[in-house]
C-alpha cells in the first residue's frame, strides 16, 4: 500500500492511474504502463530477451511470462498493459516452469558453442540459463544448422555488412535486432525470413547491412548471433576494464563507454552508456568504431622540427626551445600582434580555455578562432548568428514536440542522434515533421512534408515563411514586412521553387503548434551569408514566438563547438563573456580581432607571421584548399599540434603530437549546453601529450605561467559556464535583405561538401572499421543526371569548378536531387575543398566522364 | 677436575654408542632413491606439466575461450585469440607460467573442448625464469595423445550422459 502511495505522488496531475497488486505488493502507474514496467518499478526484475526500453513490445520471446489471477494461462508481462485489479505473481511455480519450459525451448537449436562466441561472459542466454534453465537436455535429435553460404567452414559465420557478422546458428529469433532497424533507425536492410526450424535473420537480398547505425544491432543483440568485426576474437568482456567517456565526434555529447586492457595500451570497443537525456543508448557508428584513431600504430610519435627543410624527429625540449626563439623572433621584428591562433573544436575546455589565454595575454595578439571549416568574413560581428546557435536547446525536448522543423541539415550525416530522437517523435508521440533542404535529404523519410527550396535561398524561405503568417493572421507583423524582401509570400515562393501551400501550411503548422521545435544545420552555419539566414531565422523565432512553447537552434556540429563559444574563443566574443575574461586575466589584447579568414588573408599579405594551429587542419577543412595552403606556406613560423601526420603538419616547422581525447580527463559542452566529462582510458600514446599540457609547457618556455595548477583553469571554466547565460534575442526585428546571386552557365551543378554519415572530421578515416564502410570519397548524384552525363555507378567522374578539378568516382543515390551532387569531404585521398572558393555563397561545378 | 672427567667418559662412553647408529644404517635399505636412474612410480592421476591436444585429424582443439585463464588461482595462464583463414577462433598466444602454476588442474577441468591436460611430465628444470613460461609451441602436442586418467573419466562422464564427443 505504501508503494501505491509513494508511487501515485510521482504522476503528474491529471493523468489517469490503474492500481495494480505486484507479488503481493500494491502500486500505482499511469495507465497504458505495462506489467513488466510496472513491476521493474517496484524493483521486481522480470527476465526478457526480446524486450527493449526504446522500441514497441513484440513478445516473441516468452521469457517474461507471469501469472495473473484469473486468467486461465500464463501472460507476456512486457506486451500487457496494466489494468485496475490485476493480481500478478511473477515467481509462482507456474511462472517458473514456464521460464523454464522456454529456456529449454529455445536451447533447442542454439549450439553449445559458448567457447567460440565472442558474447560469452556478457550473454543474456548464458545469465538466464544459468538462473532459470535445467541443467540437462532432453532433445535426442541433430540439432538445426545453418551452412548454406559457409562450405568449408567448421563455423558457421556470414560476414552481413563491413563491420557485423551473423552466425544464424546462435540466433534466439528476438527481433531485436529487424525491429530496431526499422522502427528506431528506418533501415530495411535486415529481416526474418522463413518459418518454424529452418527460420533466420538475414540481410535483405543483395544489400549489406552498412547503415550508420548498424552497430546497434550487434550491442542489442541478446545472443551472439550478431557480433563485430573489431571486437572479433580479440579479448574475453571480463579481461576488460570499463571507462566511462563521452563521443568526441558529434556536438550531442554521446555518452560511450570504453572497453580497454589491464595496462591502458588498448581500446577494445566502444558501447553505449544510454543517457535518456541525451542518446537514447543508440550510437552512431562513427562514435561505436571511432575509437580507433587513439589506437592506430600510425600516431605521430614523437615532435618533429624542420631543418634543412626536412621534417625530422626531436625531443621535446629541443621542439619547445625552437618554439620560444622562433616566437621571440617573430616579436622582436613585428611586434606581438602578428600571431593567430586556430584550434580545432574537439578539444576539451581546459585545453581551448588556456590556448585562449596563451593567445591573448601570453602572446597578446586577439586573433583566435576555432572555425576553421565555415566560410566567413575577415571580420565579422557574428552577434545574431552567435546569438542563434547558442539557443536553449533540450535534446529530450524533442520528443514531444508536435511539430519539428528541419532546415538545412542533413540530419543522417550531421546530428544522428537528433535524428533519431526525431524518428522516435514521429513513431511514438506522431510529431509532424518537416523538413526543408536544398536538397532531397535521408532524413526526410519520417517527414510529413518535404520542401526543396533553391540552393542558395534560405533567407527568402524563412522571409517567406514570416510573410505566410502575418498574410494569415496567425502574427502580428508590426513593422517586419517593410524590413524584408520580397514583399509576398507567393512571391518568395516562386523565388525558393517551393510551392506556397506548403510554406502556409509550414507556417501554419508552426504558429498553431503546441511545442516547436526547429532545427537548424550546417547548410546554415556553413553558409557565406549565415549573419543574414541567422536574422531571418530571429525574425521568425521573434514573430512566431517559438522561444515561448519550443526551442530555436542553429546547432553546432563539433564535440566542443559550443563550449568553444561559450569559452570566447572567437575573435569578437559577446560582450559579457568578453568583461567576465578581462576580470579573469586583468588584460585583453588591444590588437584588431581577425576571424580564420582574415588570419589567412593576413598570412598572404605576411602581416600575421606566426600560426599556433591545435588539432585543426586548415588545408584540408577550409573552403579553398588552395588559398589556405598557400597562404600557411607564407608563414615565417607555424606550429601544429595534432594526431596525425596531415597536410597541414607538413607545412608547419614544428609539430607536436597531440593525445587523443581518451587519453586526458576532459570535460565537453554539448549543444545542450551540458557540462559532461570524458574520462581517461589510455596511457598516452608515444610520446604525445594533451593539448593544456602542450599549451601550458609552450607558455612556461616563453616565460609566462598560465596556471599554478589545473583546479585553476577548471575554476576559471566554471565561472565562465556559469556567467555566460543564453543571451536574451533583441526585441526588434532585422533587415533581411536577401542579395542576388548571379548564376553561371557554364557551371550548372550546385556542389555540397559534408560529413560521409560513416565520418566526421579528417581523422576518422584512420579508424579501420570506419575506412571499411566508406574508404574513398565519391560524387553523389541522382540516376538522371547520371544517365545524362553517360555516367554509371563506379564510374570516374571529372569535377570542374572555376579554382580546381578533382577525380571521383560516381555513387548513385535514390535521394538527391537533379541538379545537386554531394562529395564527403574527410577522405584526404581527395581533395575537395580545392573545388571550392571562399568568396562564393553557392559552389557550382561541371561534371564529365573520364574517358580513358 | 670434574669438567675433564665428565669429557672423558663423554668420547669412551656415549660417542661409539652414537657412532653405532650410524653403522647400523649401513646395512639397511637406503630411503632416498638412485635419481635419475631410478625414478618413484607415479599416482595414477598426476598431475605434472600441460599439454594442448588435437583432434584426430590433427587441428587444434584450443578454442582460446579463457575459460582456462578464468578459472587459474594462481594467475599462470595468459593467452591471445586470433581467427585462421577459415574463420575459425584459435590461440595466437598461449603461455603458462610454470612458475606460477600449481598443478592444481582446475584448468583441465574448465576446458570445453578439452584441449587442455596436466601430463606426467615432471621435470622441466631451467636455469632462467623466462624458460618457466612455456610458449604454444612447446605445450601443443604433434599428435594427440591417447591415454590419460583424466580423459578416461571424461569418456565415463559422456557415457553416463549419453553424449558422443563433439566433431
Amino acid at each position: 500500500m505504501a508503494d501505491a502511495v509513494e508511487n501515485k505522488k510521482n504522476i503528474a496531475e491529471g493523468v489517469p492511474t490503474v492500481t495494480l497488486t505486484i507479488d503481493g505488493r500494491e502500486t500505482t502507474v499511469p495507465k497504458g504502463t505495462t506489467v513488466l514496467m510496472a513491476a521493474r518499478g517496484l524493483g521486481i526484475h522480470i527476465p526478457t530477451f526480446c524486450w527493449h526500453p526504446k522500441l514497441k513490445p513484440m513478445g516473441s520471446c516468452r521469457m517474461c511470462y507471469v501469472e495473473i489471477e484469473k486468467m486461465p494461462k500464463l501472460q507476456v508481462s512486457c506486451a500487457l498493459e496494466a489494468m485496475d485489479g490485476m493480481v500478478v505473481l511473477t515467481d509462482s511455480d507456474l511462472v517458473k516452469r514456464g521460464r523454464r519450459a522456454i529456456i529449454e525451448f529455445i536451447l533447442m537449436n542454439h549450439p553449445l558453442d559458448c567457447p567460440t562466441c565472442d558474447k560469452g561472459g556478457e550473454c543474456d542466454l548464458q545469465d538466464q540459463t544459468f538462473a532459470h534453465g535445467v541443467d540437462d537436455s532432453r532433445f535426442d535429435f541433430q540439432k538445426y544448422r545453418f551452412t548454406e553460404g559457409t562450405e568449408g567452414s567448421t563455423f558457421d559465420d556470414l560476414r552481413i555488412g563491413p563491420e557485423i557478422v551473423l552466425n544464424r546458428n546462435r540466433c534466439i529469433l528476438c527481433y531485436k535486432c529487424v525491429r530496431a532497424n526499422k522502427e528506431a533507425f528506418g533501415e530495411y536492410d535486415l529481416g526474418a525470413y522463413e518459418r518454424g526450424n529452418i527460420m533466420e535473420i538475414h540481410r535483405a537480398p543483395g544489400r549489406q547491412v552498412d547503415n550508420p547505425f548498424s552497430g546497434n544491432l550487434v550491442e542489442i543483440c541478446p545472443v551472439g548471433a550478431l557480433t563485430n568485426t573489431d571486437w572479433r576474437y580479440k579479448i574475453r568482456v571480463w579481461l576488460t576494464q570499463t571507462t566511462s567517456s563521452i563521443c568526441p565526434f558529434s556536438s550531442s555529447g554521446v555518452n560511450t563507454l570504453l572497453y580497454k586492457d589491464d595496462h591502458q595500451q588498448k581500446i577494445f570497443r566502444t558501447t553505449s552508456r544510454p543517457n535518456d537525456d541525451i542518446d537514447d543508448g543508440w550510437l552512431a557508428d562513427v562514435t561505436r568504431y571511432g575509437y580507433q584513431i587513439a589506437t592506430s600504430p600510425d600516431r605521430l610519435q614523437t615532435p618533429l622540427i624542420k631543418k634543412d627543410g626536412q621534417q625530422v624527429p626531436a625531443t621535446w625540449k629541443e621542439a619547445l626551445e625552437i618554439i620560444n626563439k622562433r616566437l621571440n623572433e617573430i616579436k622582436d621584428k613585428k611586434g606581438r600582434v602578428c600571431i593567430g591562433g586556430i584550434v580545432s573544436p574537439s578539444l576539451d575546455n581546459a585545453t581551448l580555455h588556456s590556448f585562449s589565454k596563451l593567445i591573448r595575454v601570453t602572446l597578446g595578439s586577439n586573433n583566435i578562432d576555432y572555425r576553421t571549416q565555415y566560410r566567413m568574413l575577415p571580420k565579422e560581428p557574428e552577434n545574431v548568428y552567435d546569438a542563434m546557435s547558442a539557443r536553449s536547446f533540450k535534446i529530450s525536448d524533442i520528443d514531444d514536440s508536435d511539430v519539428i522543423v528541419a532546415f538545412g541539415s542533413d540530419l543522417v550525416k550531421e546530428h544522428p542522434n537528433e535524428y533519431l530522437r526525431i524518428r522516435k517523435a514521429c513513431n511514438f508521440h506522431s510529431a509532424s515533421v518537416y523538413s526543408v533542404n536544398p536538397y532531397r535529404v535521408k532524413s526526410a523519410d519520417v517527414a510529413r512534408r518535404e520542401m526543396i527550396y533553391k540552393v542558395g535561398t534560405e533567407e527568402v524561405f524563412l522571409n517567406g515563411l514570416c510573410l505566410a503568417a502575418i498574410e494569415a493572421g496567425m502574427a502580428e507583423g508590426g513593422d517586419l514586412k517593410e524590413k524584408i524582401s520580397p514583399s509576398t509570400a507567393a512571391e518568395a515562393a516562386a523565388i525558393c521553387g517551393v510551392d506556397a501551400e506548403h510554406l502556409k501550411e509550414l507556417a501554419a503548422a508552426m504558429a498553431n503548434g503546441r511545442k516547436v521545435t526547429f532545427i537548424a544545420g550546417e547548410l546554415v552555419s556553413r553558409s557565406r551569408e549565415r549573419l543574414c539566414i541567422s536574422s531571418a531565422l530571429a525574425n521568425l523565432t521573434r514573430l512566431l514566438g517559438l522561444e515561448n512553447k519550443g526551442q530555436v537552434s542553429i546547432l553546432p556540429h563539433y564535440a566542443n563547438s559550443f563550449g568553444a563559444g561559450k569559452l570566447g574563443l572567437l575573435p569578437q566574443p559577446p560582450e559579457g563573456i568578453r568583461n567576465a575574461l578581462t576580470e579573469l586575466w586583468g588584460a585583453w589584447p588591444e590588437a584588431e580581432p581577425l576571424t580564420t579568414d582574415g588570419m589567412l588573408i593576413n598570412m598572404k599579405k605576411e602581416e600575421v607571421n606566426g600560426c599556433i594551429a591545435l588539432g585543426c587542419n586548415p588545408v584540408m577543412l577550409y573552403p579553398d584548399r588552395e588559398f589556405a595552403r598557400e597562404s600557411l606556406e607564407k608563414l615565417d613560423f607555424l606550429l601544429v599540434a595534432d594526431l596525425y601526420e596531415t597536410e597541414t603538419t607538413g607545412l608547419a616547422d614544428v609539430v607536436l603530437p597531440l593525445a587523443s581525447w581518451a587519453e586526458y580527463d576532459g570535460r565537453y559542452i554539448n549543444l545542450e549546453g551540458r557540462v559532461q566529462r570524458a574520462n581517461r582510458a589510455l596511457k598516452p600514446r608515444f610520446e604525445s601529450k594533451p593539448g593544456y599540457e602542450i599549451v601550458e609547457a609552450i607558455a612556461e618556455q616563453i616565460g609566462d605561467k598560465l596556471y599554478e595548477s589545473s583546479d585553476q583553469c577548471e575554476q576559471e571554466i566554471s565561472r565562465l559556464v556559469e556567467s555566460s547565460n543564453v543571451q536574451p534575442l533583441p526585441d526588434k526585428y532585422f533587415d533581411v535583405r536577401p542579395a542576388e546571386e548571379e548564376s553561371d552557365e557554364e557551371y550548372p551543378i550546385a556542389l555540397f561538401v559534408g560529413d560521409d554519415p560513416h565520418h566526421s572530421g579528417h581523422l576518422t578515416e584512420k579508424a579501420n572499421s570506419l575506412f571499411n564502410f566508406c574508404g574513398e570519397a565519391y560524387i553523389e548524384m541522382s540516376s538522371e543526371l547520371a544517365k545524362k552525363l553517360d555516367l554509371k555507378e563506379g564510374d570516374s567522374a571529372r569535377v570542374e569548378s572555376k579554382v580546381g578539378k578533382i577525380i571521383v568516382p560516381v555513387r548513385i543515390s535514390t535521394t538527391i536531387n537533379n541538379d545537386v551532387v554531394f562529395i564527403p569531404r574527410n577522405f584526404s585521398s581527395t581533395t575537395v575543398t580545392a573545388l571550392l572558393m571562399r568568396k562564393k555563397r553557392t559552389d557550382r561545378v561541371k561534371i564529365s566522364k573520364v574517358v580513358n | 677436575m670434574k669438567e675433564i672427567l665428565k669429557a672423558l667418559v663423554d668420547v669412551i662412553w656415549k660417542m661409539p654408542q652414537g657412532l653405532l647408529v650410524t653403522f647400523k644404517h649401513m646395512f639397511k635399505k637406503p630411503i632416498t632413491l638412485d635419481y635419475p636412474k631410478k625414478k618413484e612410480p607415479m599416482a595414477p592421476r598426476f598431475k605434472g606439466l600441460h599439454y594442448l591436444e588435437r583432434y584426430e585429424d590433427g587441428s587444434e582443439r584450443c578454442v582460446c575461450c579463457g575459460l582456462c585463464a578464468a578459472a587459474c588461482p594462481a594467475d599462470a595462464v595468459y593467452m591471445e585469440p586470433d581467427e585462421n583463414e577459415n574463420g575459425e577462433r584459435l590461440a595466437k598466444v598461449y603461455e603458462i607460467n610454470m612458475l606460477r602454476c600449481i598443478f592444481c588442474g582446475f584448468c583441465e577441468e574448465a576446458c570445453p573442448e578439452e584441449a587442455i591436460f596436466l601430463g606426467r611430465e615432471y621435470e622441466f628444470a631451467t636455469d632462467s625464469r623466462e624458460g618457466f613460461i612455456y610458449s604454444k609451441d612447446q605445450l601443443l602436442v604433434p599428435h594427440p595423445r591417447k591415454e590419460s586418467a583424466f580423459k578416461r573419466t571424461i569418456r565415463r562422464i559422456r557415457k553416463i550422459y549419453g553424449v558422443e564427443e563433439s566433431r
